[in-house]
């Protein structure tokens, strides 16, 4: 009888299966099986933002996760049940333009497929193929509505296709580089599992609490507290004048202002996916161009004794609406603490640098200079734009007028500044003409590859001679001091390195100078308001470019003044000195370079909760703003792994109860026939 | 797998030592008292095992006879144990029988020796199957399954159940025939356990994968 029961558990051991100690991926414990059977894949999210009027962007439809098997998109792809779509870059115009995949159009020409999306999950690649043609999410005339022009159907960015500004009910993902191969393996696997009784799927954790509390608005969202506003903190610089050979002057920014020129950049791009948004082309290569040319001229002496006063700015919020440079404009008109020591009606002229890092053509780098309007002022930038370009010969640099058939600026912060005020004189330089020449505006994929340095470096050395010419009110300028303002090419590269790159990004020698950085990787996405907004605000809520800016302004404009130089923390005594590297080795030096906050006019901070004022009638453009707002959320996530069958999972309790019961009925079997057989005995 | 699936593996891994356990054990509540204090001594056995190996894991997987020396090893630890398990069982029975004796009680008869035999067994089962299969067993009510290189066919937390089902079924009776084996000097029945547990725990880990797995 023993030996019965023995062979009966050596007859299950043969009959089954092998040990799976020691195989080839080395477990040693739960953890390491879990991380095996669930694996986490990088990618970036797209996340809901709202407006007064909806929604844009990506979540889950409900509270829960997203659980679909992964599928390639193919043409003709045809979804029996929700599915996650894995699509590569250049079919993702494709899908998202031929089969309509927003809530809106549900009458789309393939509701077979629309319907049964779950999600999406876009592929990386390594190398743009020739053939791709480019791709820009955003629309074909980006921001037309504030536009001071009624030509609001001109193509500025003829490759756009708008699907930056639609709603979408299901997660979009961007993968890595890294995890692209995997998930082509996975969904590969897939399609060779068609009749088997297991699937790979991917959950998506995308849940965003504006979908979980029901607010599908900004009004309504921020009253819930379900999200937070964007924008950021920009900056603005006051370029002092006041180093000369005579015994040093001190001028306090009090005292009388002077005519100003104002030369703006902005800092932020926009992008499908939240947090792959490098800007190159637009609009980081201007904002390393005016970096660039304010440390040319930190090096050109007497700029202070000067009737002029060069200021620069640098807006942030630009791709929501202009919030940076509608702000300013704004503290501008309430002589706020933030802009003190400006006059809005002493701003003769704005000169802004937009995409200028595709202008090497054919051996030569060409710019042009859309003016804001034709009078006096504008004249006489652009004949200090020639007469730099003059001096410049040898470099093979160009700049002439934009076409007179452009229907005016293209979009750029300027537009605000003259829908503001239609007298506005000054212009947008651009590498392009009639349109732009960046491929991938407003996408992932405007990374450095679709820029040149030496495209910047010329941009740079174009705007820090005009502006010299223009302080000097071109007359007195000696050709001597006029060629020797040049700009440093290695410290373009550098920024180039540091603000378009993960590798060093963030943590090179340059940033690391001035501030200790969140992050390696940069982001040029402009963020939310945390805090009170204010004109200093606590230092950890301003993101690390913004600081950066800060810091490397505030140094270059104190180059030629008289600074203490003594350590700081966070504030100096004297005034009209500021504490620049205080995250690192603090020195107070004499510089007006302020923080402004950059958030739409019509919100206001009271009591820890944001509320949406009603539209001013002084202020045209606040009703036009559409007042962005960002969903807050628990996690972001993104795993696959491995599901079988539901039947399959019952059927497995069916087979444990059923070893159960067997050998409970087994036992009872045994025990009676033993009871049997010993009472016979 | 989902919880569902997670209690089938539960179910079949240990099940029929449970279903023992309600029939048998649990009328008698010496016979409980001997499982539990059987699947303690098992565990501390197993736990002692895993730490002398622990500083020589892991084990480089390509050849085959780290793990032969490491099961040789484990097992005759548990066979040597297992007849320590006999003697303080020996020096129990004895002790039983002297009290049985003073208040004229009965003896145990050869019925109720089994039963503890049996209950003992049923404790060495219940601790493998405890230690090897429930606890790594976690991660199956969650939604996802899981497919180990060697057997792709078949989910690894059925593999597992199934193997635990298999030792526990071996060890319950194993204890059986080797008391019997001890206390009636069988040299047969003494070294057929040990033989045989010896033999099973080296056809799980080295043998013939592909045989039984691609079906």
């Amino acid at each position: 009888m023993k030996f019965y029961f023995l062979l009966v558990g050596l007859f299950l051991l043969s009959q089954c299966v092998r040990e799976i100690s020691g195989q080839a991926k080395s477990m040693e414990s739960v953890p390491d099986l879990q991380n095996s059977m669930y694996r986490v894949v990088d990618g970036v999210p797209c996340v809901r933002l709202l407006n007064l009027s909806g929604e844009i962007g990506c979540a889950n439809p409900g509270r829960d996760k997203v659980v679909a098997p992964v599928v390639r998109y193919q043409t003709g792809l045809d979804l029996a049940r929700p599915s996650a779509i894995l699509v590569s870059l250049d079919r993702m115009g494709e899908l998202f333009d031929r089969h309509d995949v927003t809530v809106f159009f549900r009458i789309s020409k393939d509701p077979g497929l629309s319907k049964n999306i779950g999600g999406i999950l876009v592929e990386s690649g390594t190398g743009i193929p020739n053939e791709f043609k480019g791709f820009s999410p955003d629309r074909k005339f980006p921001l037309a509505e504030f536009s001071p022009y009624q030509s609001t159907n001109y193509e500025w960015n003829p490759r756009g296709t708008g699907i930056l500004w639609n709603t979408y009910t299901f997660p979009i993902f961007l993968l890595t580089n890294d995890s692209t191969p995997i998930m082509k393996k996975i969904a590969k696997e897939n399609e060779k599992k068609t009749e088997g009784h297991t699937s790979n799927v991917a959950e998506f954790d995308l849940v965003m609490q504006t979908t979980k509390y029901g607010t599908h608005d900004s009004e309504s969202c921020l009253k819930e507290g379900t999200c937070l506003p964007l924008g950021g903190y920009r900056l603005d610089m006051k370029y002092g004048s006041v180093w000369s050979s005579l015994p040093p002057i001190h001028i306090s920014s009090s005292k009388q202002v002077k005519p100003t020129i104002l030369t703006v950049a902005s800092m932020d791009s926009g992008s499908l996916f939240r947090d792959k948004n490098l800007g190159s082309e637009s609009p980081i290569s201007g904002l390393i161009a005016l970096l660039a040319a304010v440390d040319s001229l930190s090096r050109v002496d007497a700029l202070g004794e000067l009737s002029k006063q060069l200021v620069f700015a640098v807006f942030t919020g630009e791709t929501w609406g202009y919030l940076g440079s509608r702000r300013f404009l704004l503290e501008l008109d309430l002589q706020s603490e933030a802009v003190r020591g400006l006059d809005s009606k002493l701003i003769e002229m704005v000169i802004e640098i937009g995409s200028v890092g595709r202008a090497f053509n054919q051996g030569t780098e060409t710019f042009f200079a859309h003016t804001t309007g034709v009078s006096s002022a504008t004249n006489a930038t652009l004949n200090a734009l020639k007469r730099a370009e003059v001096s410049l010969g040898s470099q093979n640099i160009s700049v002439s007028l934009a076409s007179t058939s452009n229907p005016g600026i293209p979009p750029s912060s300027s537009m605000a500044f003259v829908k503001k005020n239609s007298s506005t004189s000054g212009f947008v330089l651009e590498d392009f003409d009639a349109a732009f020449s960046n491929k991938f505006y407003h996408s992932h994929l405007d990374d450095p590859s679709n820029i040149n340095s030496s495209s910047i470096v010329a941009a740079a050395s174009l705007v820090a001679r005009t502006l010299y010419i223009l302080v000097n009110e071109n007359k007195n300028i000696r050709s001597s001091v006029l060629d020797s303002i040049s700009i440093n090419g290695s410290l373009v590269d550098e920024m180039l390195s540091c603000l378009l790159q993960c590798d060093p990004g963030l943590s090179c020698e340059l940033v690391k100078k001035y501030i200790t950085p969140s992050a390696t990787c940069p982001v040029h996405y402009v963020g939310v308001v945390l805090g009170e907004p204010s004109s200093t605000p606590y230092i950890g809520y301003v993101n690390d470019v913004s600081r950066f800016i800060w810091n490397f302004l505030a140094d270059k404009s104190s180059a030629l003044e008289k600074n203490s130089r003594s350590t700081c923390s966070q504030d100096c005594s004297n005034k009209g000195e500021v504490c620049i590297k205080a995250e690192t080795k603090g020195i107070c030096v004499t510089s007006t370079t302020r923080y402004v906050p950059a958030y739409s006019t019509r919100l206001k901070y009271g009591s820890g909760v944001w509320t949406v004022l009603p539209p001013n009638s002084s202020d045209p453009m606040a009703k036009i703003d559409p007042v962005w707002t960002e969903s807050n959320w628990d996690n972001i996530g993104l795993r696959v792994y491995e599901v079988q069958e539901a039947s399959l999972d019952r059927l497995i309790l069916l087979a444990g109860i059923a070893a159960t019961v067997l050998a409970y009925i087994a036992i009872a079997i045994a025990r009676a026939f033993i009871t049997k057989a010993l009472k016979r005995d | 797998m989902t919880v569902a699936a997670g209690i089938g593996y539960a179910l079949l891994a240990l099940g029929p030592s449970l279903a023992l356990f309600v029939t048998v054990i649990s009328k008698k509540p010496f016979l409980i008292l001997t499982v539990l204090s059987s699947t303690l001594l098992w565990l501390v056995s197993l736990i002692v095992l895993s730490g002398f190996w622990r500083p020589f894991l892991p084990l480089n997987s390509a050849a085959s006879w780290p793990f032969a020396v490491l099961i040789i090893t484990s097992v005759a630890f548990q066979e040597g144990l297992r007849l320590l398990f006999w003697k303080v069982y020996k020096r129990l029975e004895d002790m039983l029988d002297a009290f049985a004796d003073r208040v004229s009680k009965p003896r145990l008869y050869p019925t109720d020796k089994m039963l503890i035999a049996l209950a003992g067994g049923l404790g060495h089962g219940a601790a493998h199957a405890v230690f090897f299969c429930l606890s790594v067993l976690t991660p199956a009510f969650g939604p996802a399954t899981f497919f180990a290189d060697q057997c792709p066919k078949l989910p690894f937390f059925l593999v597992s159940s199934i193997i635990a089902l298999a030792f526990a079924t071996i060890h319950t009776f194993s204890m059986v025939i080797a008391f019997n084996g001890y206390s009636d000097g069988n040299k047969l029945d003494q070294l057929f356990v040990p033989v045989v547990h010896l033999v099973t725990g080296m056809v799980v880990r080295t043998c013939c994968w592909s045989y039984y797995c691609n079906f």
